[in-house]
């Protein structure tokens, strides 16, 4: 069967957009997702993946001490990632996360009201600036939220979870929309 | 009917009125009203009867300790019951019916009570109905219970909506009076983050009810100015009708939002009420004081209310409590209700107070009796007259409402929710706050500051410090002027009243009165804890916030001490009742708890698979087709396809933990009990994973698919257990070992493909040759799938004893390769299956799952001995391993059961007896774990531990089950049912 061609279904297919003027959830693109994790002891790893992850097309987010996601809008073709994993060794070992995660986008005036439904991070500018992430529960179900604009955030969830993590934003996001 | 409406005065909105219905009777008030105020405008002074005795009782006071005024509002799912009246907002259409009476209010054949009150003392049920015995829970507590009872709750499901979320501030403020609204404007001003919550609809706390001047403004437009401030700065937020309800470690604060409970018609979009976790820097606690009752006879007669109470109504809300009023005072408080009663030509008939003189120079109308005490009411549905007592004297007053005002206790509950004891103070007869709160002041009437400069001045001071402790600069206070307060209230505690006639009340809604604490402390029951059980003080819905302090001065005063020695009893949250739908959230119905999803969940339902929740996985458990009647059916057919064509089963939630590192091959070869450490690079093995203890924690199979690379899985029950013990084994362990751990559970979606031809199905879509040779049993590799398209990673691995592989591909790709996969399989009769055929399967290899890895077997009960290392020098479980228990030969062991008769059968969890033995407990050598039907065998099959049961093999038992007085003829007999030799592996 090499004439078939495998065809991708995002997590979030059957989701429409929830939207309004101070509120708007979106499914993010499957793209690219890598989980990076240094090498006991490696110092400058940021930097490090900076060089590495072309830092106008990917962005890396810290995930816990010595570990950080690498993402990007696109997927990565098998070979670039395979690269991507020998370049990163020895110093850190990358993981293929792109399909076990999936990204969700909530921005708007009232997006970090809606996200205080669920999370107990402080998500005010001050405490929490952008660049600034953190892995949270949202409601019941963990997940990895990063500030990526004054008023929008970046949420990557468990695949497995993410439909879930979906009504529940939705339904948080209600009053607002 | 004496309680009327005045002409003009209050904070209500005349232009806008409100119909409303009290047990059913047509009514009407304004916007503004609280429901206590609007039935007092209409002249309605009886609103309940109480819990005990039935007696008609009224309006007590004006906030959230209202022990009488419980009603229940709305109607079908929205019924609210115990709603106190006097916290619930107006609205048009409002339904309010009174509650523990009947017939109806006015009639109530529950009074009858009151002739039995001399065998319903305290502690009644203690010493009465005492036999014969059977007859208490047959007869006797029904009974007291129906006689005795609050609201009942709708058994209708809410249609509304709730939720809860989080807040952050640098300051909380607690309470809108003029204490937090000067707090919150002095931490406000100076840039810090605040949060200011209030119980009330609207801001001002007391000075919507005072006549004072503020920069000579009135009380109630400086509170509207001064939230209209706070409301216009983005760092502050104003949160009313939200009542902080406790207090907890890391300085958060409980509170709950009644965001719609003042509407008929709630906003689909809004819930109707939000429990807030407010995490504060910061606190300040300003939530005023709560006056006292005054303990004499008839003292619940509708008509009697609290002198501030009475205040409230009259200024705020622009209604008289009667016609002709007494005030009882122990404080300079009931002046300033004289006064304002009298501006009002609201006839003051007598000012009683206890103390020979008072703070302030009254001139009013009213007749001013000194070193005198009301000591009973007369009156049947209402008061009618007072009794008042001076100097051995009794005179009879008529009046038809009465005040009473027995001092203020700070309201200091939040303060002690977390482990601190209120401490008495003789100089301000209150119990306040313990000092040095961490995270939490106190101020205003909360700290029993009653002056209203004082309190603004306060209120800022305490801000000021706070925000300036943070590093903010503080705009210099400017503090305003008041004019025309009333003064301080410093009164004599008057715990117990001379010539006290009838029933004096001390817990209004759990009728306790004078004579229950007396009997209490008489009895032995006069420590504080044990009177508040056996008088039952303090334990209704509003937890004694009036009663507790005046049975507390009353013990103290029968055994002769301060209040001081006497204590209090413990304060918890909650400061009021919270409903449970605040407390549940949004988790109900569809968002009652995660879902999780498999990758393969979609193309399993178009292949009209039956789902089982699987903790949160919805696992597919078997594919009924047409025709089929039955589940069994459907799994027959699955089992046999398996074993003659071949079959496709998710099996994408099993646990996958990607371990990587230069010391992973070391780390696995510690957590394992078998070898790991040459596994060599395209190769799968099966691990057992034991506790400390020796006990198999759980198993699966790993793979390395590099030479630092490994690719583990686990049970699906098991994963995020094994990830946190793989994680502390690397952190806390072997912190030396270069080791990293990945989930990737979601990452991979994996599809088992069993069965003689499942080879031949899976080379069509994989591109490197998977012949036995080149992909032999337990070979593990990544693999290209469709000509490059795609790749995966392979596992020759069975579950199932057939030939059969675990295909990994990217999770988003899953049900395009299981699509690919039933068509390369076709016509060779490939069918998916699901997790009731995969046991069937595995029950007739005599595979274990965590059935048999109960937590009690080591790896040599379930046959398992010889893989347990012998040679390396080190691995989790290995040392208490050798304890002599764990190797006995009376141990349960994995065994097969058969029943004689293969029509019969027998369930999981039946006990295994030796042939012969009663069927008792003490009998029992074992149980079964696993039990299916077997169509290859052609009866039931079962694995079980039993004792010693490897060497029993073919020795008749009987399985029983008492549960359900069955009992089954059986055979133990080698566990592997089918394929004992592994044939069909490699085929």
């Amino acid at each position: 069967m090499s004439e078939f061609r495998p065809t991708l279904r995002p997590a979030l297919a059957t989701k429409q957009a929830v939207a309004s003027a101070a509120l708007k959830l979106s499914p993010l693109p499957e793209g690219t997702i890598v989980h990076v994790l240094a090498r006991p002891g490696e110092q400058d790893v940021v930097s490090f993946l900076g060089s590495l992850a072309k830092p106008a097309a990917h962005a890396v987010r810290p995930v816990s001490p010595g570990q950080w996601f690498i993402v990007h809008e696109e997927p990565m073709p098998h070979k670039e990632m395979k690269s991507l994993f020998a370049a990163l060794e020895p110093r850190a070992t990358g993981v293929d996360q792109s399909h076990g995660r999936v990204r969700i986008r909530i921005e708007g005036k009232m997006a970090s009201r809606a996200l205080s439904k669920g999370t107990a991070v402080d998500l005010d500018p001050s405490a929490f600036p952008v660049g600034q992430s953190a892995v949270t529960l949202i409601g019941h179900i963990a997940a990895h939220v990063t500030r990526v604009g004054p008023e929008a955030f970046e949420i990557i969830v468990l695949r497995g979870f993410a439909e879930s993590l979906w009504d529940d934003l939705a339904r948080m996001s209600l009053e607002f929309t | 009917m004496s309680s009327y409406r005045l002409t003009k005065g209050g904070l209500v909105d005349r232009n806008a009125p409100l119909s409303f219905t009290f047990d059913g009777r047509p009514l009407r008030g304004f916007a503004g009203d609280t429901l206590a105020s609007a039935l007092l405008a209409n002249g309605r002074m009886l609103v309940g009867r109480s819990f005990k005795y039935h007696r008609p009782r009224g309006i007590l006071t004006a906030g959230a300790a209202e022990p009488n005024a419980l009603v229940t509002i709305g109607r079908g799912g929205r019924t609210e019951p115990n709603t106190r009246a006097t916290m619930q907002e107006l609205y048009e259409g409002l339904e309010a019916q009174s509650q523990n009476r009947w017939p109806s209010l006015e009639f109530d054949v529950g009074a009858l009570n009151g002739l039995l009150s001399p065998f319903l003392g305290a502690g009644f049920y203690y010493k009465t109905f005492m036999w014969p015995a059977p007859l208490w829970e047959k007869f006797y507590e029904p009974v007291i219970r129906k006689a005795a009872g609050l609201g009942k709750a709708s058994y209708e499901s809410d249609p509304d909506a709730y939720e809860k979320s989080w807040a952050h501030c640098d300051l909380l403020v607690i309470g809108a009076g003029p204490t937090g609204l000067a707090a919150a404007l002095t931490a406000g001003r100076a840039g810090a983050r605040v949060i200011l919550v209030d119980e009330g609809a609207l801001p001002g706390g007391s000075l919507l009810f005072d006549t004072a001047t503020i920069d000579g403004k009135a009380a109630a437009d400086f509170a509207r100015d001064a939230s209209a401030e706070l409301q216009s700065m983005p760092n502050v937020r104003l949160m009313m009708r939200t009542t902080a309800f406790g207090w907890y470690d890391g300085n958060v604060f409980g509170a709950v939002e009644r965001v719609q409970k003042h509407v008929r018609d709630p906003a689909r979009q809004l819930v109707v009420e939000r429990l807030w976790r407010i995490v504060a820097r910061h606190a300040l606690l300003a939530s005023g004081a709560e006056e006292r009752p005054l303990v004499f006879g008839g003292n619940d007669r509708p008509g009697v209310m609290m002198a501030s109470a009475m205040r409230t109504y009259l200024n705020r809300y622009g209604v008289a409590p009667g016609r002709a009023t007494a005030i009882f005072t122990t404080d300079d408080s009931g002046y300033a209700l004289a006064r304002d009663l009298e501006a009002a030509h609201v006839d003051v008939v007598a000012i009683v107070d206890s103390r020979s003189s008072a703070g302030v120079d009254y001139r009013g109308k009213a007749r001013l009796i000194r070193e005198a005490v009301v000591c009973g009411t007369k009156g049947r549905k209402a008061i009618s007259a007072i009794e008042v007592h001076r100097g051995g004297q009794t005179e009879t007053i008529a009046v038809d409402a009465l005040a009473m005002a027995g001092g203020f206790s700070p309201i200091i509950h939040l303060a002690c929710h977390r482990g601190g004891k209120p401490a008495w103070s003789a100089e301000k007869a209150a119990f306040l706050a313990p000092d040095g709160l961490n995270g939490l002041d106190l101020a205003g009437a909360a700290a029993a500051t009653t002056d209203l400069a004082a309190c603004l001045a306060e209120g800022a001071a305490r801000s000021q410090a706070i925000v300036t402790a943070f590093g903010l600069s503080c705009p210099p206070v400017v503090l305003p002027k008041v004019e025309g307060d009333e003064g301080t209230h410093d009164s004599k505690p008057l715990w117990s009243i001379p010539g006290v006639k009838g029933k004096a009340f001390v817990d209004f809604q759990n009728d306790v009165h004078l004579k229950d604490i007396g009997l209490a402390v008489s009895e032995g029951y006069s420590h504080v804890e044990l009177a508040k059980r056996y008088t039952t003080n303090g334990m209704a819905t509003d937890q004694g916030k009036l009663s507790n302090v005046n049975a507390i001065g009353l013990i103290a005063k029968a055994r002769g001490v301060s209040p001081a020695e006497v204590g209090t009893t413990t304060f918890r949250p909650f400061y009021t009742p919270v409903s449970f739908g605040a407390l549940t959230g949004a988790h109900t119905g569809h968002h009652f708890q995660p879902v999780r999803k498999s990758p393969l969940h979609d193309w399993a339902k178009k292949h009209g698979a039956v789902f089982v929740e699987t903790g949160l996985w919805y696992r597919s458990s078997w594919f009924p087709r047409n025709g089929e009647q039955t589940w069994r059916e459907s799994v027959d057919r699955e089992v046999l396809n398996v074993r003659q064509n071949a079959g496709l089963c998710d099996v994408s939630m099993l646990g996958k933990i990607e371990i990587s590192g230069s010391d992973a091959a070391e780390f696995l070869n510690r957590v394992y009990c078998n070898a790991f450490l040459k596994l060599p690079v395209g190769r799968a093995r099966y691990g057992l994973m034991l506790r400390e203890d020796g006990m198999i924690y759980d198993d699966g199979t790993t793979s390395r698919l590099e030479e630092n690379r490994f690719f583990m899985t686990t049970t699906t029950a098991y994963a995020a257990g094994v990830m946190n013990h793989l994680e502390f084994c690397a952190q806390a362990l072997w912190p030396e070992l270069d080791v990293r751990l990945a989930s990737i559970t979601d990452q991979w979606a994996q599809m088992a493909i069993a069965g003689p031809k499942a080879r031949t199905i899976l080379q069509r879509i994989v591109d490197e040759d998977i012949s036995d040779a080149a992909f032999p049993f337990l070979a593990a590799r990544e693999v290209s799938l469709f000509g490059g398209a795609l790749h995966g990673c392979l596992f020759q691995i069975s579950f199932s004893g057939e030939l059969a592989y675990e295909l990994a591909v990217p999770a988003g790709y899953g049900e395009s390769v299981a699509d690919a996969l039933m068509e390369a399989g076709r016509d060779h009769g490939i069918m998916p299956y699901g997790v009731e055929t995969l046991s069937v399967l595995r029950i007739e290899k005599g595979h274990v799952t965590h059935n048999e890895i109960n937590g009690t077997v080591v790896p040599a009960d379930l046959g398992f001995g010889k893989m347990v290392s012998a040679s390396k020098p080190d691995f989790i479980g290995k040392a208490m391993l050798q304890r002599e228990g764990l190797a006995a030969s009376d141990r349960p062991q994995l065994v097969g059961v058969v029943p004689l008769d293969p029509k019969q059968s027998f369930r999981s969890g039946s006990h295994v007896l030796a042939k012969g033995a009663a069927a008792t407990l003490e009998s029992d050598q074992g149980y079964v774990t696993s039990s299916a039907y077997s169509p290859h065998i052609g009866s039931t099959i079962a694995l079980a531990l039993v004792k010693n049961g490897s060497s029993r093999h073919g020795e008749e038992v009987v399985v029983w089950n008492g549960l359900h007085g069955e009992s089954t003829p059986a055979r133990l007999c080698n566990p592997v049912f089918f394929d004992p030799q592994n044939e069909r592996l490699h085929v």
